[in-house]
């Protein structure tokens, strides 16, 4: 199977929860974009990124819904979502080399 | 939209979705404030449909146009449309036309009725009034002064008095709409200057008299000049500096604004004048009953110090949400407005469907063809779908550009009658609902001719070469059920139509009770700081009149401080010596009106009984009253003579009523019955109106006429001027405009409807041609083939129109607050346009009907 292709968001996303490490929800990594690119975060734009990605297989999710405490859908990367972000790291490592002498010389 | 997010998320994720976003606002409470959070936490939920809307509307673009076959579907169905122009070009234009008018309807409303005002936390900010059934005017300043030291509901009080002032600059002077405001007025609207400096508490007490520009009179006046801050203007007369630009704001209190000075109203000597203007945000505890409790209470405390002044114990305070106060009464115009054009489109689609369905029938032979060389029957539905879609498409396009042309043209014209209208703008809400209306619009379009497509009996389609009777009773029956809802939908606006016309052809035969023809007016201010003595004013009128009166064709001249037929200044209260009020009671309002000695012959009202006011009207306190006042107050009895003391004064000298004259209308034409008007000597008023009567065409003495006023004192300007046949207009201006409006859905409505029984009939016809030729053939008359079509469709009509008319009963009470010296149920209507619809629609049918009375039935019989 191909890779599906990632828009600019959702691979943020995915970076966000490669970081996380394991299962994660929305909160902390609305909060560890906002801290990362110093914008603000909708948590609506996460979410729904989060169950698109769902649907295109690069994550899966879980409902924990505990007797006393708040209700919580749980993410977590899937291998194929794995692959896609080595795989657009590949492909952008390809695409930036040879652009440091080009910057150094446009620089100078 | 909460219903979009329930519709559009399980109840298991808008559980995960709630918890995750209330710790995050307790995260953001921590970091940023509670305020802060819960602006945040509001907007979250705002946001979340549209984000689930911009999801899926993205995936389901993707399917479509990643689908088999679609771009050779395209190419080969937009071919076969423009083979069919005239369909595809009514489907288009009619769809396409009343989608636009509605998403232009629904925004407007949105923008006027929906929207929050453009305040900071504007849903808490209330307008408080003297609450004097069935009057509700504004505060005077004592009673503001009271609420500013005790206003217990309230976390801030501001108030403002909204004036007309001379700008002066050189030889150039413009009179302009100004506020004088209290230091409170902009942090209670959580205003921000541009530039400079708004006003604060200490301007409230300051000496030298500073100015506030709003953002377009400064970019009119001073081409957005950022240094403007620190000149000096005139303004009536006296210096004024700028301290600040209001940042760019399109809220109505701001409308036609100019500038904002700081309020230094000099301490009363008595409860009134009710000029000043009160707002208060509410505490976010206190609900508005409390609020009106506290507000009586302190109403109460302050009315036994100011007994002398004002003696209606029963008047009182209270307090309504800003925005109710903005919108007025247009709302229930509004929303009858887009229940119109609501109509229009359904019409408009129920129209199209029925169209389709006739080019499906058509079109048979050729899908069954395909399905015979192999086409499943998703990829027939696929091919009958993008039909559908093109045209929704074509719609779509043509709907926007009537959106955007006639937002763009209320927003030009409409200012006088909407309320908010500078808020409104054609914006990516306005495409989005555009686009949601155009989908749902697709589907209607789509689904019925979808639907025969898939159902199609290829054998039967395939023997029946498109002119038999074979194509099933079902299409044919929703075709007519769908030309019957056209007439049902299409009777109330005609309805509305006709009621609203009758109205405004009432509305415009109200006698004003004055000449209007050869009447030029026009408004003259005298600046306090120039004028301020009554004998500089006085003396100032005289010479207008005398200077006015000598112009080459004046016949007469006259001041006033109003104009028929809606420009009294003055509602006052007065209690007479016969009937005084009893103790605690309202006492009786009416309108008075200031004129000089010479109005009642330029405006040609005649005196009934008594005698005019004279030169020494003001000394002796004598006034002249009209027969609605003599009627309402001493029927049947003698009114000359009579005395009475105005303005709740209890030690003033009586007033004595001299002469009675004829009704004018000063309160609108539609004030549903003149309450009276009393006429008093206009001596030394520092605003008035002149008022010429010439022999010629008035406007040609405008220029005479500002001259005048320019050479008597040059920092004076003219301001507006209208003749009395343009002040009638202009009354009618409202009812006019709204008439154009019903009419023109009605009339769209009726059109459409007419197109639709006749494509119907039209139709059948078409497919009843075999039938029809043996009818002949065998010796029937042509006469009775007339009949039979036209009777085929009158019976739909007839049914559309019963239901319509039942409906239109029901939904023209709304219109009632419109509607003057017409019933929302006037027989006449309500049984005069469904009978004038059924002679249209037969009218319809007769076209189709004779050309099956004209048919061959050699040549039927011999194709068959």
């Amino acid at each position: 199977m191909s890779t599906p292709t990632l828009q600019h968001f959702e691979l943020h996303v995915l970076l966000a929860m490669l970081h996380e490490q394991g299962e994660t929800y929305s909160v902390p990594l609305v909060l560890a974009l906002e801290q990362r690119t110093g914008r603000p975060v909708a948590q609506a734009a996460v979410f729904i990124t989060l169950q698109r990605l769902e649907r295109k297989g690069l994550v899966e999710s879980r409902l924990d819904e505990p007797e006393s405490g708040r209700a919580r859908r749980y993410f977590a990367l899937t291998p194929e979502g794995l692959t896609a972000i080595e795989t657009h790291r590949a492909e952008h490592a390809r695409l930036w080399q040879g652009f440091d002498r080009a910057f150094r010389a446009h620089k100078a | 939209m909460g219903w979009l997010f329930r519709l559009l998320v399980d109840d298991a994720d808008r559980r995960a979705i709630d918890s995750d976003l209330a710790e995050l606002h307790d995260y953001r409470r921590r970091r940023d404030g509670a305020d802060a959070a819960d602006r945040w936490l509001r907007r979250q939920r705002r946001i979340y449909p549209w984000h689930l809307l911009a999801d899926r509307a993205g995936t389901a673009l993707l399917r479509v146009t990643t689908m088999p076959h679609l771009w050779s579907d395209v190419r080969h169905t937009l071919r076969s449309l423009f083979r069919v122009p005239a369909l595809s070009a009514t489907i288009v234009l009619t769809v396409g036309t009343a989608l636009g008018a509605t998403v232009a309807a629904i925004v407007l409303t949105r923008a006027v009725l929906v929207n929050p005002l453009p305040y900071a936390d504007a849903d808490r900010l209330q307008w408080v009034y003297t609450d004097n059934p069935p009057y509700r005017f504004s505060l005077s300043v004592v009673d503001y002064r009271a609420l500013e030291a005790d206003h217990p509901a309230f976390s801030a009080v501001a108030a403002f008095q909204r004036t007309q002032v001379a700008v002066s600059d050189g030889d150039v002077s413009e009179r302009v709409t100004a506020r004088t405001v209290t230091g409170s007025y902009f942090p209670l609207l959580g205003q921000k200057p541009y530039v400079g400096r708004l006003f604060d508490a200490s301007d409230d007490a300051r000496d030298d008299r500073v100015v506030v520009l709003t953002y377009g009179y400064w970019a009119r006046r001073f081409g957005s000049d950022p240094t403007v801050l620190g000149r000096s203007m005139t303004i009536d007369g006296a210096r004024a500096t700028v301290v600040g630009v209001l940042e760019r704001t399109s809220g109505p209190l701001e409308h036609d604004v100019a500038l904002f000075s700081a309020a230094r109203w000099p301490t009363p000597t008595r409860k009134g004048p009710f000029f000043t203007t009160v707002l208060g945000r509410l505490r976010p505890d206190m609900s508005a009953d409390v609020a009106q409790q506290t507000l009586r209470a302190t109403n109460a405390r302050l009315f036994p110090i100011w007994r002398s002044s004002y003696q209606d114990e029963k008047a009182t305070w209270g307090l309504v949400d800003l925005r109710a106060r903005v919108i007025g009464e247009v709302g229930s115009t509004l929303i009858f407005l887009l229940a119109a054009v609501a109509c229009v489109l359904l019409i408009a689609c129920a129209n199209a469907v029925n169209l389709l369905i006739a080019r499906s029938l058509q079109r048979g032979r050729e899908l069954a063809i395909r399905g015979a060389l192999g086409a499943s029957t998703g990829r027939l539905l696929q091919y009958v779908l993008v039909e559908a879609s093109l045209l929704t498409v074509g719609a779509a396009l043509i709907g926007l550009g009537v959106a955007a042309f006639v937002l763009q043209l209320v927003g030009a014209y409409g200012g006088d009658y909407i309320p908010r209208i500078d808020e409104v703008r054609f914006s990516a809400t306005a495409v989005a609902w555009l686009a949601g209306l155009a989908v749902a619009s697709g589907v209607v379009m789509g689904i019925v001719p979808a639907w025969y497509g898939a159902r199609l009996r290829m054998d039967q389609a395939l023997r029946g070469g498109g002119r038999s009777s074979t194509d099933g009773p079902t299409p044919r029956r929703i075709q007519r059920a769908l030309v019957a809802a056209e007439f049902a939908l299409a009777t109330p606006l005609l309805v509305a139509g006709a009621l609203i016309l009758a109205s405004l052809d009432r509305l415009s035969h109200v006698p004003v009770g004055i000449d209007t023809s050869h009447l030029l007016t026009a408004s003259v201010s005298l600046p306090r700081a120039r004028y301020p003595q009554e004998t500089s004013r006085e003396a100032f009128w005289k010479r207008a009149l005398e200077r006015l009166a000598a112009l080459p064709g004046v016949q007469s001249v006259a001041l006033s401080d109003g104009r028929p037929p809606s420009e009294s200044s003055q509602q006052n209260n007065f209690d007479l010596e016969d009937r005084p009020t009893p103790a605690g009671q309202h006492q009786p309002v009416s309108t008075w009106v200031g004129v000089s000695t010479g109005f009642f012959t330029a405006t040609g009202l005649a005196l009934e009984r008594g005698r005019l006011l004279d030169e020494r009207s003001l000394q002796d306190d004598v006034v002249v009253v009209d027969r609605a006042w003599a009627r309402r107050f001493f029927p049947g009895e003698e009114v000359l003579g009579r005395r009475f003391r105005g303005g709740g004064c209890t030690t003033c000298p009586w007033t004595t009523v001299v002469g009675v004259v004829g009704d004018v209308r000063w309160t609108g034409l539609d004030a549903s019955g003149p309450l009276g008007t009393v006429y008093y000597p206009f001596v030394d008023l520092s605003t008035g109106f002149v008022l010429v009567r010439t022999a010629g065409d008035p406007l040609a003495l405008h220029l005479a006429v500002r001259q005048a006023v320019k050479a008597l004192d040059p920092g004076l300007a003219l301001s507006d001027v209208a003749t009395g046949d343009e002040l009638m207009a202009e009354a009618l201006a409202t009812p006019r405009y709204l008439t154009i409006l019903i009419g023109m859905f009605a009339g769209t409505a009726l059109i459409l409807s007419l197109v639709g029984i006749y494509g119907v009939m039209a139709y059948f016809v078409q497919q009843h041609t075999l039938e029809i030729g043996i009818r002949l053939a065998i010796g029937g008359n042509p006469g009775q083939v007339r009949r039979l079509v036209v009777w085929h469709g009158v019976r739909l009509v007839v049914a559309g129109v019963v239901v319509g008319t039942g409906a239109a009963v029901l939904a023209t009470r709304l219109m009632s607050n419109v509607l003057f010296g017409v019933s929302a149920t006037d027989l006449r209507v309500i049984v005069g346009v469904p009978a004038a619809l059924l002679v249209a629609a037969v009218a319809a049918c007769l076209i189709p009907a004779q050309r099956a009375a004209a048919l061959d039935p050699a040549e039927i019989l011999r194709d068959a």
